[in-house]
């Protein structure tokens, strides 16, 4: 069986996270490639509707980066981003696909170590959680484990 | 690099600027160089940007070839005479084809790397001025030069010619040159030919060098397997022919070309540096020197090999030393040796120093003082860079703005002359066009192209739908790739660009000036970051990196296609300036913006001025520190356009550059109050650390350096009473609690020690130490330290003394690794070098409260470690003196000046640019349901009389929160509207579904 690359979305803020993601290439970090970074002015702009967009369309995890807590250029633009976050969550579970393919995370524009270190845990647990189920037209929960 | 920088600042902040250099092209020796440290990224990305900047900007005279000949008069009136010399081309008609290299090649000069005659015959492939350079002597055929140039562009009549200009102020910036160690007939550089410099290895490593970047043994053609590297050549040496400075940049250097060296051509290569002291005492550098070791597996030696032979068997080259435990006699073998070198001052110089009447120190650098480290001793003449002292990258950055500052200052007040307007092509209306893409993929040398198959990348997205361009451009931000690129768009009619290139974080403006001097909006533009979040972070699976570029690519394509054509919008600049803390750093910085005519509003938490300098009372070389900051003290507080404001708080801040409001307390009646102001300037300052080491805080005889300093100037008669006294280096700094070097604390024992044995020349000193950093002209000092019988002994962390109180001294156990003994003595005085730690209290409050990013160990993170080393991150903010990381009174300083010129660039427009990022409300749509009201964090969005909500683009922050909230998505954040993140997402995901 062919393995299982998932792909991954991140909607990173420009103050913070991408700049984190930067700093992680210029400290030549590695991280698997299956992150693919969004750039948004802050995670306060990433819509409910970006991240279900995403998961329709087939990537098989979100994740939504911003500034720490208390950090945020734009005041509370991450806590905002965080509660959007828990309810998309809370959708995803009531409508059987669990809410674990989609997290917030947050980190400072230093933090190139953070960002490598999150993007790789990440990709490992949506390995094990497995391919987006809207792939294979498969019924919520009956995916496998592939990797 | 410093003579860029220092233009660029000066004709931002709207002065004229003559840009004179002996080369053909501007950039200097960091041109030569394949990469830098610490990010370890290709130079030429980061400085070509800004050569072609200046080479751009009109208030930029560039005179290439000249020489600065006589200087009369004085500080804001002087008459230069300089002279140039001829180049055989019109720079105005030559477009750099080649055709005349091609022809004549021994005719065209090429000067650094080994072989002269490398692949390109402009000193560098993205060259300022972008035009050759003939010698004329060496052509035998001037007509058929004439005759092939098909630009018309030889001069064979061009002469020298001498001009005398008007200027107000003069700044050096020569550089220096590097030792050339042929006179060190042992190490055989010249006779071996695998021992090379550590300029020639840049120019092996580099993309542009001889061998076009193949690491390749100069004898045979074949990959090296062991390379060592010598330091200190020429340097820290008393023979002739050698100075007794540290050249300061050494270290860094040699680290990075090993780890560049492990990085590129894996674990197959070893990599070995012979050291004396590893002097990695900057920012951050610390934790570079532990990578190297531990994550690059860079062996590093304490020895001063002696010999370098070759086995003539085998063509290897040996290597004798010593261990420094000085028992053992070794030999090893290896491939390559590269002889770290340094800087010196020619000949050149010093006649040019002595025509203009300034005067040198004795290693004929230019003398300059702590407390006005960029001024020569002529009043108006400023220096900056290596010629001031051996220094890295950052450090001539911060003095090249410092120098800015203070050439500003001479010249009259600036008159408010609207800047010379470029002609620029009218912007073409592509309202209604179907896209036309143009992609261009950059290959950035190897950064991009060793890892991504970038012509694959190319191709692939040539099969777009409405991609009428893709191709590869290598340097895609050097002058040539962006005329060429400029070129394609108007010639293919493009209304759409894509570039897979670096962060757009650094390069976005550059690539959007490109669009807009194509005659397009600069909008109409999507960067994919192939570099930082691909190349870079995938080199150990160059597939799967190719792959995630094609997605990133087409995610951009995709993207593009939804681009509109979008305007700035602008506001008027508030001219004051707040300095937040009023140290050394703080107090330079607002005395200089203050005599440029600025208002500065100076914060202070405690009661009184001067920081952490006011304890300390002399300098390594003698100079007074009280009296200088008595004086900085005394000018602040009766400038009339200082206000200072003590025992006061910052409690509150809103706004952004140009247009800043922050709310201060004030003890003891904590009133509030509100200043506007244009900039934010942090100069914070660290903390003297007082780490609970070694008893100190709970015997008499442990105390800091700091304090020793204070107890010495108070009560001298004390030191006379002592017998043995002991040093302990890096107490508190180099530890996994506060990793990196306090920079200031080698200098302060060297200076105790030395005034210890002054005024008690019985007394036995003893200074504990992990490596000597007195880098520079301190040098001299740690050697008359020696000379004075001080002893230095090494000791290693597994290894640290051990203090116990005895007495009233304390008995101190250490490991002398010479004789390989364990002492015991009883110390009358045990003093502590602690340095800096980070005021984490502060800067931590200041952070959230400012929205800035602080590296892990508390301080402030700046924009860019190399080239922005004292601008902040988030615009309009900038940081100076120990809040930056630990440093001297003279760097203070000079990051105070060097601020005050990076914020004087600001200063001098009268309005600011908000950018186009704003939220834009459809009023058809909008039901005035009032979520964005309550949701923006500024409260700008507004139900206006018609019944929708308003959003005043002046006041919008362009966070798009509001666009993410509004339930009816009547609101947009342009250049992040929803379609082009959808598209976005289809650009990645339409091949899965």
């Amino acid at each position: 069986m062919e393995t299982f690359e998932p792909v991954i979305v991140a909607f990173c803020c420009h103050y913070c996270a991408y700049t984190a993601a930067d700093m992680a290439g210029s400290m030549r970090l590695h991280y698997p490639p299956n992150v693919k970074i969004i750039r948004v002015p802050c995670s306060g702009k990433v819509d409910a509707i970006h991240i279900m967009k995403a998961l329709e369309k087939g990537a098989d995890g979100v994740i939504v980066a911003g500034c720490l807590e208390g950090d945020c250029h734009f005041k509370n633009g991450n806590i905002r981003a965080a509660h959007r976050v828990d309810s998309v969550r809370k959708i995803l579970g009531d409508i059987g696909m669990g809410g674990d393919r989609v997290e917030m995370f947050t980190m400072s524009a230093g933090m190139g170590e953070r960002f490598a270190l999150v993007a790789t845990e990440f990709t490992e647990k949506i390995c094990k959680l497995g391919a987006n189920p809207v792939k294979s037209g498969t019924d919520m929960g009956m995916h496998q484990a592939a990797c | 690099m410093a003579g860029i920088r220092s233009a660029l600042d000066l004709a931002e902040a709207g002065r004229d600027v003559v840009l004179m250099d002996k080369a053909y092209s501007i950039g200097g020796l960091m041109t030569s160089l394949d990469r830098t440290f610490p990010t370890n990224n290709c130079d030429l990305c980061t400085l070509s940007p800004h050569l072609s900047e200046s080479g751009r900007d009109l208030r930029i005279e560039l005179m290439p070839l000249s020489r600065l000949d006589d200087v009369q008069g004085e500080a804001g009136e002087f008459k230069a005479t300089v002279t140039s010399e001829p180049r055989y081309i019109d720079l105005a008609k030559c477009t750099a084809c080649g055709e005349c290299y091609r022809a004549f090649p021994e005719a065209v000069r090429f000067t650094p790397g080994l072989d002269h005659r490398a692949p390109t015959c402009m000193r560098y492939p993205q060259a300022t001025p972008y035009a050759f350079s003939i010698d004329m002597e060496r052509c035998d055929n001037i007509d058929e030069l004439v005759r092939i140039c098909p630009a018309s562009a030889i001069l064979p009549e061009d002469t020298r010619k001498t001009r005398t200009l008007d200027v107000g102020s003069i700044i050096l910036a020569p550089g220096a040159d590097l030792f050339n160690p042929r006179v060190l007939d042992t190490y055989q550089y010249g006779v071996l030919p695998d021992v090379v410099t550590s300029l020639d290895y840049e120019r092996i490593l580099s993309a542009s060098g001889p061998t076009k970047g193949e690491l390749l043994r100069p004898s045979n053609g074949k990959s090296p397997k062991k390379i060592a590297w010598i330091q200190c050549v020429g340097s820290r040496g008393v023979q002739k022919g050698l100075v007794s400075y540290c050249s300061s940049a050494c270290c860094m250097y040699a680290l990075k070309e090993a780890m560049v060296t492990r990085e590129r051509f894996g674990g197959e290569v070893e990599t070995t540096i012979f050291y004396m002291d590893m002097r990695t005492a900057g920012k951050d550098y610390e934790t570079y020197l532990e990578r190297a070791r531990n994550e690059y597996g860079v062996r590093l030696v304490r020895s001063r090999p002696h010999t370098v032979e070759m086995e003539p068997s085998t063509g290897e080259l040996v290597l004798s030393y010593f261990t420094y435990d000085g028992k053992v006699a070794l030999t090893e073998r290896f491939d390559m040796v590269v002889l770290t070198v340094g800087f010196r001052i020619g000949a050149e110089l010093t006649e040019m120093a002595s025509r203009l009447g300034i005067e040198l120190n004795q290693h004929n650098f230019a003398q300059t003082g702590t407390f006005n480290p960029v001024a020569t001793s002529r009043p108006g003449i400023y220096v900056s860079g290596l010629f001031e002292s051996p220094k890295d990258i950052p450090a001539t950055v911060v003095q090249a703005s410092a120098a800015a500052c203070c050439a500003a200052a001479d010249l009259s007040p600036l008159r408010v002359v609207s800047r010379k307007e470029e002609e620029l092509l009218p912007e073409r209306d592509v309202e209604g066009e179907e896209p036309r893409i143009g992609v261009f993929v950059c290959d950035c040398g190897f950064n991009i192209g060793s890892v991504v198959n970038v012509a694959e990348i190319a191709q692939s997205m040539s099969r777009l739908p409405q991609v009428e361009v893709s191709e590869v451009v290598g340097h895609g931000c050097s002058r040539e790739s962006i005329e060429h690129i400029q070129k394609t768009i108007r010639d293919r009619k493009l209304n759409r660009v894509v570039m897979g290139a670096c962060s757009p974080r650094t390069h976005e403006t550059l690539f959007q000036d490109m669009l807009r001097k194509a005659g397009i909006n600069k909008y109409l533009l999507e960067i994919a970051n192939l570099r930082d979040q691909d190349a870079w972070v995938h080199s150990d699976r160059p597939r799967d990196a190719s792959a995630k570029a094609d997605e990133l690519m087409r995610m951009a394509v995709a993207t593009v296609r939804h681009a509109r054509p979008l305007t700035d919008y602008h506001l008027a600049m508030n001219k004051d300036v707040l300095v937040v803390g009023g140290g050394v750093a703080g107090m330079s910085a607002s005395l200089s913006l203050a005599d440029m005519g600025y208002r500065v509003f100076l914060v202070e938490r405690s009661g009184k001025l001067g920081g952490v300098a006011r304890n300390v009372h002399r300098t390594l070389r003698g100079e007074d520190v009280q009296a200088g900051i008595d004086a900085l003290i005394d000018r602040t507080e009766h400038h009339d356009r200082i206000q200072v404001l003590k025992n006061a708080m910052i409690v509150d801040h809103s706004g952004m550059a140009g247009m800043f409001k922050t709310g201060i307390q004030v003890a003891p009646q904590m009133f509030y109050r509100e200043i506007k102001h244009g900039i934010t300037i942090l100069a914070t300052g660290a903390l003297p650390n007082r780490p609970k080491e070694y008893l100190l805080g709970r015997h008499k005889a442990v105390v800091t350096q700091l304090d020793l300093d204070g107890l010495l100037a108070r009560d001298p008669e004390a030191a006379r009473g002592w017998n043995d006294v002991v040093m302990i280096q890096c107490v508190g700094s180099r530890v996994p609690e506060n990793p990196n070097c306090s920079r200031v604390c080698c200098q302060a024992a060297v200076k105790n020690a030395l005034r210890i044995r002054e005024l008690n020349p019985d007394a036995c000193i003893y200074v504990l130490y992990r490596d000597m950093r007195t880098a520079g002209f301190d040098e001299d000092y740690f050697r008359k330290a020696r000379e004075q019988g001080i002893i230095f002994t090494p000791y290693d962390l597994d290894a640290k003394p051990e203090v116990e109180p005895s007495g009233d001294a304390v008995s101190v156990t250490f490991t002398d690794p010479i004789l390989r003994r364990r002492f015991r003595l009883d110390a009358d005085c045990l003093a502590l070098s602690t340095g800096f730690i980070a005021d984490e209290e502060s800067t931590e409050d200041l952070g959230a409260i400012f929205k800035l990013p602080r590296t892990p160990d508390g301080y402030f993170l700046e924009e860019h470690v190399k080239l922005r080393p004292v601008d902040l991150p988030i615009p309009g903010f900038f940081v100076a003196g120990t809040a930056h990381a630990p440093k001297t009174i003279r760097e203070s300083i000079a990051q105070g000046q060097a601020v005050a010129g990076r914020a004087q660039t600001l200063l001098a427009r009268d309005v600011i640019n908000l950018g186009a990022a704003v939220a834009q409300v459809d009023g058809t749509k909008c039901a005035a349901c009032l979520i964005c009201v309550r949701a923006c964090p500024f409260g700008v969005p507004f139900i206006n009389e018609k019944g929708y909500s308003e959003i005043d683009p002046s006041k919008c922050h362009g966070c798009g929160v509001c666009a993410s909230e509004c339930p009816a998505k009547a609101i947009q954040l342009m250049q992040f509207e929803d379609d082009q993140i959808m598209a976005k997402l289809e650009g990645l995901l339409e091949r899965i579904s």
